[in-house]
């Protein structure tokens, strides 16, 4: 038996290794999807057997003879021992936002392969081992937060940075994210229709749960999912209305300005009605559409169109600037490494785990999974022709404000495509144009309708194309929503200090106000990528990069500081080694956004060029944002340097032993949980 | 089929606790006592307002 089981993972580890040399190495021809699966799968299971699982026995010491916080704190409410595989469902949904399925299409402008090796090797050694630390760190201390725990291991300094890191990112990822929508939406009255509609069906199911039929949260749920599946068949008829498609046909400023005064109402209105029904609707659609495209590629396993890698690998790419080292390594963040996760690890999950072995599938599955969700949307984006994916996600302002300029310019690159390939896929969606649709969303739902078109036998694409466009935008508006909220109670939390009623969440006044001001700060960088004339994705999405990985950084010092006072310098290697690399990604990728001398890449040189131009107001505003980038840029930095030196003098005093070693976890209680309670 | 139906209801187990549904049930359960609209809208205004005080992930 024990020589069946070490062939069996010998041979699992041996196909991870063969699918992952295929990937690498098979050049000149179009390699199959399923490769790409393969290897991410068998790689997956291999770490987790092994690595996941050394790091819980060896370095945690996982004993479920240990009560948790779920156990010994149960009230019912936040902390209650949780059956593992629910608690996985729920964690999965909690950490899987729209971040992995962009950030690898962005990252496709290098070919599959850079792209597809750091989601699965990044998540493998840093990303899941991030979570999975930050769980246990947060299980064994009673389910505190990340910023308490950086307060008590690290010092007041490193807690206070990471609280206004986290708001700073969160107005660049709600400002990120609500560009990504409007590019996917601009020109295109079906999609606004489908995305418009489901707010009077939120309010509705609003209602529905609150009077009519009080916790039937999921009953609700179908209701509502039907009727945004009959919201995406009107949009069909509206757009091909006459009188109703010039109302929902809107340019990007307008629909920018909707997203934003969408945003403060849902932070101002009463939870329950908006926010709260579209969150459990987008949650199960998110869900639901993940597992359709994982079993859509199965049956279709197509092949990819983009080659394993481009020539945009040199740093030239219409898409973002910057080469493979370091942005491809920021582009895709949520995948491979999101520092956002571990709010998340630091959030709810710890106070639900039963047992403490059970961080393992919690912690480090999970990521896994959401790595295998940023493959899929890999795939997605590489089963299209390279002159269409480059055709829709270029700017105008790289490739020519033309569709005829466009396609001259991108198949002079290599990569043909012609204005009648692009007339036709537009008609075939049910769009008037598919150029400069930057931002990613419309070329993964491109890829999405692709292969769920060939599932159903090639037909309704554009329905396919239509629904998987509704699946981006809605969970996106519910980060919106939801981040506009956070970002506000954040905010009153820092005022309370200077004006104390601004810091009473009831007070109304207090909320308008800092709803208006975290709405307004978003919105400016919203409108700064809106007018760039570089498609805003360029400015924006690698900002976003570089502050998430940041955030991971600031988590990965906490992780490396509890494992050195659990055991020395032994084994902090284990985050110490993600962290030393992420660094590098971040200050290189930073330093070169703020100082390069290439105007594509770099805010300053950026504004020299405009300055050196046409001297209206509309340049003007330009060569501000340009610099307010860079400042931006190295605000984070700095605020980053200033916890890694903190660290520093922590970690060199932990091992000469000036420094206070102590471990401060919940003392060990006996669990009197029984297995027939989960 | 004994696997496919313990498959189900794990899956349904998992909607209904991504729902809240089954930490109303602990709700009620806690605090003994029976389900009604009142009592629905305070566990969900409580259970909504720490929900949304914490970060969402991207």
């Amino acid at each position: 038996m024990k020589l069946l089981t070490y062939l069996l993972w010998g041979a699992i580890a041996a196909a991870a290794a063969f699918c992952l040399g295929g990937v690498a190495l098979i050049r000149g021809e179009h390699i199959n999807s399923i490769w790409l699966v393969l290897a991410a799968a068998c790689t997956y299971i291999t770490a987790y057997r092994f690595y996941g699982r050394f790091i819980a026995a060896r370095v945690m010491a996982l004993d479920d003879r240990r009560a948790t916080p779920g156990e010994r704190l149960r009230n019912g409410h936040d902390f209650e021992p949780t059956n593992k595989w629910i608690l996985l469902g729920h964690h999965f949904a909690a950490i899987a936002g729209p971040g992995p399925l962009v950030g690898p299409v962005l990252a496709a402008q290098f070919g599959y392969l850079p792209g597809t090796l750091w989601i699965i090797i990044g998540a493998v050694l840093g990303g899941a081992v991030q979570d999975f630390v930050i769980l246990f760190a947060s299980m064994r201390r009673d389910g505190k937060s990340l910023g308490k725990m950086a307060r008590e291991e690290i010092g007041k300094v490193g807690g206070f940075i990471a609280l206004v890191t986290v708001l700073i990112i969160m107005v660049i990822l709600l400002a990120v994210v609500g560009l990504v929508v409007v590019n996917a939406l601009k020109g295109s009255a079906w999609g606004t229709f489908t995305i418009a509609a489901t707010m009077p069906i939120a309010i509705f199911m609003g209602l529905y749960l609150r009077y009519w039929r009080p916790g039937k949260v999921l009953e609700c749920s179908a209701i509502g999912f039907l009727l945004v599946l009959a919201g995406i068949f009107g949009g069909r008829s509206v757009a091909a209305s006459a009188s109703l498609a010039p109302v929902f046909t809107l340019s990007a400023m307008a629909l920018a300005i909707g997203i934003i005064v969408y945003g403060f109402l849902a932070s101002a209105l009463p939870v329950w009605l908006l926010l709260a029904p579209r969150d459990y609707l987008s949650t199960f659609v998110k869900l639901g559409v993940v597992l359709m495209l994982a079993i859509g590629i199965l049956i279709v396993r197509p092949e990819l169109q983009l080659p394993a890698f481009t020539r945009f690998v040199d740093g030239t790419g219409p898409i973002f600037a910057g080469k493979i080292f370091p942005f491809c390594f920021i582009t895709i963040a949520c995948g491979a490494v999101s520092g956002f996760h571990s709010l998340i690890s630091s959030g709810t999950t710890p106070k639900m785990i039963a047992k403490e072995w059970h961080a393992v599938p919690v912690g480090y599955g999970s990521m896994l999974m959401e790595s295998f969700v940023a493959i899929m949307a890999m795939i997605a984006a590489c089963v299209l022709q390279p002159g269409v994916y480059f055709a829709v996600n270029s700017p105008a302002g790289i490739v020519g404000a033309t569709p005829a300029a466009a396609v001259a310019t991108i198949s002079n690159w290599g990569f043909p495509v012609t204005t009648a390939t692009m007339a036709q896929l537009a008609s075939d969606v049910g769009e008037k144009t598919l150029f400069f649709r930057t931002g990613g969303a419309p070329s993964l739902a491109l890829g999405m309708a692709h292969i769920f078109a060939r599932t159903s036998g090639g037909a309704v694409i554009g329905f396919w194309y239509h629904f998987a466009i509704m699946f981006e935008a809605l969970f996106i508006l519910t980060i919106i929503d939801a981040g506009t909220r956070v970002g506000r109670f954040m905010l009153q939390d820092l005022l309370s200090h200077v004006a104390p009623p601004l810091g009473r969440m009831m007070w109304m006044p207090g909320v308008i106000v800092t709803s208006a001001m975290v709405v307004a700060a978003w919105g400016y960088f919203l409108i700064q990528g809106v007018r760039d004339p570089l498609g805003g994705i360029n400015s924006l999405w690698p900002l976003f990069g570089i502050s998430n990985q940041l955030l991971a950084t600031i988590a990965l010092c906490v992780a490396t500081t509890i494992l050195l006072k659990m055991h020395g310098a032994r084994y902090a290697w284990i985050t110490f080694a993600p962290l030393v690399w992420l660094v590098t990604v971040t200050f290189t990728a930073g330093w070169q956004k703020i100082l390069s001398p290439l105007p594509a890449l770099g805010f300053l040189a950026q504004a020299d060029k405009l300055a050196a131009g046409a001297a209206d107001a509309a340049t003007a505003t330009l060569i501000f944002n340009a610099r307010l980038d860079a400042a931006i840029c190295g605000l984070l930095m700095v605020l980053v340097a200033v916890i890694l030196a903190d660290s520093a003098r922590v970690w060199v005093g932990i091992l000469r032993g000036t420094a206070d070693a102590h471990v401060r976890e919940a003392p060990f209680v006996q669990s009197r949980l029984q297995a027939e309670e989960l | 089929m004994n696997v496919l139906r313990r498959f189900a209801r794990l899956v349904l187990a998992t909607l209904r606790e991504i729902s809240d549904e089954n930490a109303y049930q602990r709700h009620l359960a806690a605090h003994g006592r029976q389900h009604s609209g009142p009592e629905w809208r305070r566990f969900s205004e409580e259970r909504l307002r720490a929900k949304y005080a914490r970060a969402k992930c991207c």
